[in-house]
């Protein structure tokens, strides 16, 4: 029970987005082998072959836009969506615990896809909503419930006594909840936080189904019309890849700056 | 002493986990200023009598009266009570993502609304008190766990309680760290502290009690001063264990 059996907890919940691990801080990581590649490989293209390249390089930016504006939006509501699901999952009244862990078995049961098109097309026969607003409720229940599981496991985590301290001290649940075990889960969950954030980027390319003019849809609009398939799709990947790499350099930078207290 | 100094009245407690009985008829009165020292095998139930008096745990039946309130009424205010019950626990539990001076002011800030200034200066002084005053900007880690217990210490007693709860306080110490936390706990006996400490230091017990608690099997087998109970203890059960350990 000593300082020295502390658990280090460290939770793996991922779809399999990647954050490099930089153990040796060498010139070449895979980080920078793909980022700089990608980065390297765009420009090349640009310069030896502006046409078509740089054209859809042109045409795609309000795509980009689109394509932040739904994953910024949608991280940080299902981040709230998932806190509370989170706490609802270990909650001892038994109707908001049900509700919750309902919710979860539910939307994991279901692909995202399904579930885009269920709340565009399905709902949508009975009132019409709005193809970005759709898109960002999608992904925000899907991901609020991936993003619950998260929360959960990174509340649980945290040890007992901690409760236990607080609550001798004269702190009633939810001020135990916020002031000591909260503070310490967030640094438990951000690496698997940080993995559904890029995910999430990720999945928004399924948006571009329902017309929301996304970096995807962007580009099936310029391929369908020039015919330039395989110029397009590989320009759209290497954008999408760039951006990705960003994300998980932000996420790793942010975990490494949140362990101050080790 | 008189009956009617009974800061803690525990009255017909049980207490089942499932099918197993850990505490089985206990009564016992804690007077002011009284430090009793439980002690026991392990299994025994002291750890978890100590833990019903601030209602960490759930008695099954039975009456716990702690500074006229009885705790184990439903719908009673047990935070507020709490405030006045010090804790510490063999393992620390001080909160890691606070330096040590805030895992101090951190319950009489947000509890009792002391302001940032008066907290820290009580802070300071418990700190001081308790011998690690230099330590009040690290991070509990970086402290050996001698001084983490003494954090914990100094933590409790920054909400001014009127009794000290000691869960096996040394237990989890490397043996050369546990006489700089007796020492402490001893300098609060002095001063008149309350104290009901579970405990394996015979030393201790021997030192500082008004009266020693032998409990065995969830049950108070010998309750009695330091001189009768290890010079002259009544009970064969008591005898052979004190004379396992001493």
């Amino acid at each position: 029970m000593d300082e020295k059996k502390t658990p280090e907890v460290k939770i793996e919940v991922t779809d399999g987005a990647a954050i490099p691990i930089e153990k040796d801080e060498g010139l070449f990581t895979a980080w920078r082998i793909a980022f700089f590649g990608s980065i390297g490989i765009i420009i090349a293209l640009c310069v030896f072959k502006p046409d078509p390249y740089l054209e859809i390089l042109k045409f795609v930016p309000d795509g980009v836009v689109v394509t932040f504006e739904v994953t910024i939006i949608s991280i940080v509501l299902s981040f709230f969506v998932g806190l509370l699901t989170g706490l609802g999952r270990i909650s001892k009244n038994r109707a908001i615990n049900l509700i919750a862990s309902t919710y979860v078995e539910v939307i994991r049961g279901i692909p995202l896809l399904v579930q885009l098109f269920y709340i565009y097309y399905a709902v949508g026969s009975f009132t019409r909503i709005p193809p970005f607003f759709a898109a960002i409720l999608a992904m925000t229940i899907c991901y609020g419930a991936y993003m619950g599981e998260v929360f959960r496991a990174g509340i649980e985590s945290i040890d007992k006594g901690q409760t236990e301290a607080a609550m001798s001290l004269g702190f009633n649940k939810r001020q135990t909840m916020l002031y000591v075990i909260l503070p310490q889960a967030m640094r438990t969950i951000l690496p698997p936080v940080g993995n559904e954030f890029i995910a999430l980027l990720k999945d928004t390319s399924l948006v571009s189904i329902i017309a929301v003019a996304d970096l995807l849809r962007r580009g099936r609009e310029y391929a369908t019309s020039t015919f330039h398939y395989f110029e397009t799709f590989t320009m759209i990947a290497l954008i999408y890849l760039v951006i990705t790499l960003l994300l998980s350099k932000c996420v790793s930078y942010m975990e490494k700056r949140l362990t101050p207290y080790e | 002493m008189n009956k009617k100094d009974a800061i803690i009245k525990i009255e017909h407690v049980y207490k089942y986990f499932g099918q197993f009985l850990a505490l089985e008829d206990i009564n016992l009165d804690v007077f002011k200023q009284e430090k009793i020292v439980i002690i026991g095998p392990s299994g025994s139930g002291k750890s978890t009598l100590l833990r019903t008096i601030n209602q960490l745990e759930k008695v099954t039946s039975g009456k716990i009266i702690v500074d006229g309130v009885d705790v184990t009424e439903p719908g009673v205010d047990l935070n507020k009570i709490r405030t006045s019950l010090g804790m510490v626990f063999q393992s620390f539990n001080l909160f890691p993502h606070k330096t040590v001076l805030e895992n101090l002011t951190l319950a009489p800030i947000k509890l009792k609304k002391l302001s940032k200034e008066e907290a820290e200066e009580i802070a300071l002084n418990l700190l001081d008190k308790v011998g690690i005053k230099d330590k009040a900007n690290n991070y509990p880690k970086q402290l050996s766990g001698g001084q983490q217990q003494r954090v914990a210490i100094a933590r409790a007693l920054a909400m001014n309680p009127k009794i000290m709860l000691f869960d096996e306080p040394t237990s989890a110490l490397d043996p050369e760290m546990i006489g700089e936390v007796l020492d402490v706990m001893k300098d609060l006996a002095k001063e008149g502290m309350t104290m009901v400490v579970v405990s394996h230091e015979m030393g201790f017990a021997r030192e500082v009690a008004d009266r020693v608690v032998f409990m065995d099997s969830g049950k108070i087998v010998e309750v009695g001063t330091p001189e009768h109970f290890f010079k002259n203890p009544i009970h064969p059960r008591t005898k052979q264990f004190l004379s396992q350990i001493l």
